[in-house]
C-alpha cells in the first residue's frame, strides 16, 4: 500500500456510506461501529501511505520513478478533445491533509457515539459522515480539477444533510439551505475557473495546468481571472468575506458535525485548492493580493463578531472563519508552508473546542453563556481539555496555535505592507481577548444558572478520550515545525520542509524576538479578557452601555444578514417578479393559450366547409380540378 | 375525312354536359349517368386522336377499353353505395347524405 494506490483511502468510507445508509435499521448499533472501524483502517492506511511518501526522498526531492500518481480514463471523446480522468496525486500538501482529515474524523466518530446516543437517525448520520470522509478524502487526493469539483460538491452536500440533520427545527433547515446557497455561488466561481483553465490547456490535469500556466502559456490577465474565480469558490467553502455568512448558522447541526466539518476539514478546502494552485498565484500577484486582503478583512472582521457572541458554538464559528482568513493571509503572501501549518495546528485545536463545548452542552443542555458558569469544578477533564485548546487559540507559546501563528505573522512582517500586519496583530490580540472570554464565562465564575449547574456532569470516556487525544495534539503539533523535530521522526524534515513545492524552506531556529512579541500580545489578551469578563463582569457591562450601537453592530455581524436579505428582497425578487410576469402574461396567455385560441378560431371558422353535402363536395372537386387545369395551361 | 376538330368538339360538349350533370342533379342515379358521359367524351377524345394522329392507332384505342372497364367497375360499386343510401333513407337524393357535417 502506498501513493500509488491513494484511491483506496476514499474508497472505503465511500462504500461504508452505501452499507450502512441502507442497512442501518438491521444493524446491532445501527451500524456506528463499522463506521469507526472503517476510520480507523483508513487512519492506519494513511500511515502506510505517509511511510511510502517519506521513502520517496532522496535529497530532498521525489525520487525518480517513485510513482505519487494514479490515472484512469473515465469520459474520453476523441483523441485529444476531451477526457475526464479519475486520477490521485499525492505531494507534500496531501500529506498534510490526509492526517488532519482522517484523525479528526476518528476522534469525532468516536465522540458521536456517545454525544449522539439516542438520537433520531442515529444510523443514518454515521452514513452521511462516512460519505463526507470519502468526497473530503477524494477532494485531497485529487489529481485533476473534475474530480475536485465533484468533491467539492460531495463534501457540499454532506455539509448540508448534516447541519439540517434536526431538519424538523425550522432554523436547521433554514441554516442548511443558507449554507448550500452561499457556497453555491462560490462553487459557480469555481465551475467557471475550471471551464477557462480548460480552455486555455485543454486538459483538467492540476499538475499539467499548473505547468502550463508558470511556463507563460496562458495570457496573464485571462489567468489573472481564472484564478480568481477559483478564489470565489475557495472564499465559499472557506466562509470567507463575503461569503462567509453560512458558517455561524451551520452551528445549527450537531456539535460533533461542526467539529469536523466546519472547523477541521471542509471548510479548509478552499485553503487546499488555493495552496495547490500557488505556483499558478505566484504568477498573478494580483490574483493572489486579492487572497491576501481577503483574508485579512474576514480575519478582523469575525474576531470582532466573536467578542460579542454569546453561544458558545457561535463564538467557535467566528474565531474558525477568523483563522481560516489568517491562512488566507499566509496564502496571500505566497507562504504556502504556514498556511498549511496552521491549518494542521488550527483543524487539532479548534476541533478540540467544539467536541469540548459540546461536551458542556450534553451536560448542561445549554449553550448561551448566560445559562453557564463555574463548570471548572463539575467538569473537571473538559475544562482543562477546553483550556488547553484555548491557549493554543490564542497563541500562547509551546501549545500549537502559537507555532503557527507566529509563523504567518513572521511572513506577513517581512513581505507585507506594515498596516495589514498591525491589522492581524489587532486580530489576535483580539482573539486572545475572546478566547479568555469564553473560557471565564463558562468554566469560571458563579453559575448563571443553577439548574443547568446542578444537571451538569462530566462526559463519558468515549467523549473524552477524543478530547484528551485532541488535546495532546494541541499541545505537540507545534513542534513539527522544527527541522530537528521532524528528521526525529524519519522526515526529511519539519514541516516547512516537508510542504514546500519549489524550493524547501529550513527551519531550525525561531527569531526569539519576534515570537516573544507575538506571545506578549496573546498573554495582554488574555489579562484584558480576565479584566472584563471574570467575576460579575463589571468592566463588560459598563463597555456595553457605553456603546451600546456598536455592540448591536457586532451582535448582528456587521448587519451583513441584513444586507444580503435586503438584496434578496429587492434586487433578485423584484427580478424574479418581472420574470414572472413575463412568464405568466407573455408565455403563457399570450404565447401558449394565445396561440391555443387563434388556432381554434380559425378552426371554428373553417369547420363550416364541412357541410357534409355531397353537391358541394363535387363544387369542391370541380373548382380545384379547373384551377389545376387553369395551372397546368397557362404557367 | 371529316376533320378531327369535329371529335374534339363532340368530345367537349359531351364532357361539359357531364360536368354540368354531376354538379347539378340531385338524384344520384343521374349523377351517375353524367360521371358515364364525361367518361364517355374521354374516350372519345382518345380515339380520335388515335385515329387520326397515330399510324398504328394503337395505344388510344387501348386506352378507350381501359376507360369502359373502369366505368363498368365503377358503376357496379356507386350503384352498391347508392342501393345503401336508398336503404336508409328511401330516396336517391344525394342532399339526404349529409349527416357527416359540422
Amino acid at each position: 500500500m502506498g501513493m500509488e494506490q491513494a484511491w483506496v483511502l476514499p474508497a472505503i468510507p465511500a462504500a461504508l456510506f452505501v452499507l450502512i445508509a441502507l442497512l442501518n435499521p438491521v444493524l446491532p448499533r445501527r451500524g456506528d461501529f463499522l463506521a469507526i472501524l472503517g476510520m480507523a483502517t483508513v487512519v492506519g492506511l494513511v500511515g502506510l501511505v505517509l511511510l511510502d511518501f517519506m521513502d520517496s526522498f532522496e535529497g530532498g526531492l521525489f525520487a525518480p520513478g517513485e510513482s505519487n500518481v494514479y490515472a484512469f480514463d473515465w469520459v474520453k471523446i476523441g483523441q485529444d478533445f476531451f477526457t475526464i480522468e479519475f486520477s490521485t496525486y499525492v505531494d507534500a500538501i496531501t500529506m498534510v491533509m490526509l492526517p488532519v482529515v482522517t484523525i479528526v474524523a476518528l476522534m469525532v466518530m468516536v465522540y458521536s457515539t456517545e454525544y449522539m446516543r439516542g438520537e433520531v437517525r442515529y444510523g443514518w448520520y454515521f452514513a452521511v459522515l462516512s460519505l463526507f470522509v470519502a468526497a473530503m478524502l477524494t477532494l485531497v487526493v485529487s489529481g485533476n480539477l473534475i474530480q475536485v469539483y465533484l468533491a467539492w460538491e460531495g463534501v457540499g452536500l454532506a455539509s448540508y444533510l448534516l447541519i439540517g440533520f434536526y431538519w424538523e427545527r425550522q432554523s436547521a433547515a433554514e441554516a442548511a439551505k443558507k449554507a448550500f446557497i452561499t457556497t453555491r455561488i462560490g462553487d459557480v466561481g469555481l465551475l467557471i475557473g475550471i471551464i477557462m483553465l480548460w480552455r486555455a490547456t485543454g486538459t483538467f490535469d492540476i499538475q499539467e495546468i499548473i505547468a502550463a500556466a508558470t511556463s507563460g502559456q496562458i495570457g496573464e490577465t485571462y489567468l489573472t481571472v481564472s484564478m480568481l474565480f477559483l478564489f470565489a469558490g475557495a472564499a465559499g467553502k472557506s466562509a470567507q468575506f463575503p461569503l462567509h455568512v453560512w458558517l455561524p448558522d451551520a452551528m445549527e447541526g450537531p456539535t460533533p458535525v461542526s467539529a469536523l466539518i466546519h472547523a477541521a476539514t471542509m471548510v479548509v478546502a478552499g485553503v487546499y485548492l488555493v495552496a495547490r494552485f500557488m505556483p499558478v498565484y505566484d504568477e498573478v500577484l494580483i490574483a493572489r493580493d486579492v487572497v491576501l486582503y481577503t483574508g485579512l478583512f474576514t480575519a478582523f472582521m469575525a474576531a470582532t463578531q466573536g467578542l460579542v457572541a454569546t453561544d458558545i458554538k457561535r463564538v467557535l464559528a467566528y474565531s474558525t472563519v477568523s483563522q481560516l482568513g489568517f491562512m488566507f493571509v499566509a496564502l496571500g503572501l505566497g507562504a504556502v508552508g504556514p498556511a498549511m501549518f496552521h491549518l494542521f495546528t488550527h483543524a487539532f485545536f479548534k476541533a478540540l473546542l467544539f467536541l469540548g463545548s459540546g461536551s458542556v452542552i450534553h451536560a448542561t443542555h445549554q449553550q448561551e453563556v448566560s445559562a453557564l458558569g463555574g463548570l471548572r469544578k463539575k467538569m473537571p477533564v473538559t475544562s482543562a481539555t477546553f483550556i488547553i485548546g484555548s491557549l493554543a487559540l490564542a497563541g500562547i507559546p509551546i501549545f500549537a496555535g502559537f507555532w503557527s501563528k507566529d509563523e504567518i505573522l513572521h511572513a506577513l512582517v517581512h513581505d507585507g505592507p506594515t498596516w495589514a500586519y498591525v491589522v492581524l496583530a489587532g486580530t489576535a490580540l483580539m482573539t486572545a481577548i475572546y478566547t479568555t472570554r469564553l473560557v471565564i464565562l463558562t468554566f469560571f465564575g458563579e453559575p448563571r444558572d443553577h439548574h443547568a449547574y446542578d444537571h451538569a456532569h462530566e462526559s463519558g470516556p468515549a467523549m473524552l478520550a477524543p478530547l484528551v487525544i485532541l488535546a495532546t495534539l494541541a499541545t505537540v503539533a507545534g513542534f513539527f515545525v522544527f527541522d530537528q523535530v521532524g528528521e526525529a521522526l524519519g522526515f526529511a524534515g519539519g514541516i516547512g520542509y516537508l510542504v514546500f513545492t519549489h524550493e524547501p524552506h529550513h527551519f531550525t531556529a525561531v527569531d526569539w524576538a519576534f515570537a516573544a512579541g507575538a506571545s506578549a500580545t496573546a498573554v495582554v489578551g488574555i489579562i484584558i479578557g480576565w479584566a472584563y469578563w471574570h467575576g460579575d463582569a463589571r468592566r463588560a457591562n459598563a463597555a456595553k452601555s457605553w456603546a451600546p450601537d456598536l455592540h448591536a453592530f457586532l451582535v448582528n455581524r456587521w448587519y451583513m444578514d441584513n444586507l444580503y436579505q435586503a438584496v434578496i428582497d429587492r434586487v433578485i425578487l423584484g427580478l424574479a417578479t418581472v420574470v414572472a410576469w413575463f412568464d405568466k402574461r407573455i408565455v403563457n396567455e399570450t404565447g401558449v393559450d394565445g396561440g391555443a385560441q387563434t388556432i381554434g378560431y380559425f378552426g371554428y371558422r373553417l369547420k363550416f366547409l364541412q357541410t357534409g353535402r355531397i353537391p358541394n363536395y363535387a363544387l369542391g372537386m370541380a373548382v380545384g380540378v379547373i384551377a389545376l387545369a387553369l395551372v397546368a395551361v397557362g404557367g | 375525312m371529316i376533320p378531327m376538330e369535329n371529335f374534339l368538339v363532340l368530345s367537349a360538349l359531351l364532357f361539359a354536359i357531364g360536368f354540368y350533370g354531376v354538379l347539378a342533379r340531385r338524384s344520384a342515379i343521374l349523377i351517375l349517368m353524367a360521371v358515364e358521359l364525361m367518361l364517355a367524351a374521354v374516350a372519345i377524345n382518345f380515339i380520335a386522336f388515335a385515329t387520326y394522329l397515330d399510324a398504328d392507332a394503337f395505344s388510344g384505342l387501348v386506352f378507350a377499353l381501359f376507360v369502359i372497364t373502369v366505368a363498368a367497375a365503377e358503376v357496379g360499386l356507386a350503384l352498391g353505395v347508392v342501393l345503401r343510401l336508398f336503404r336508409e333513407k328511401r330516396t336517391a337524393n344525394v342532399d339526404a347524405a349529409d349527416s357527416m357535417r359540422w
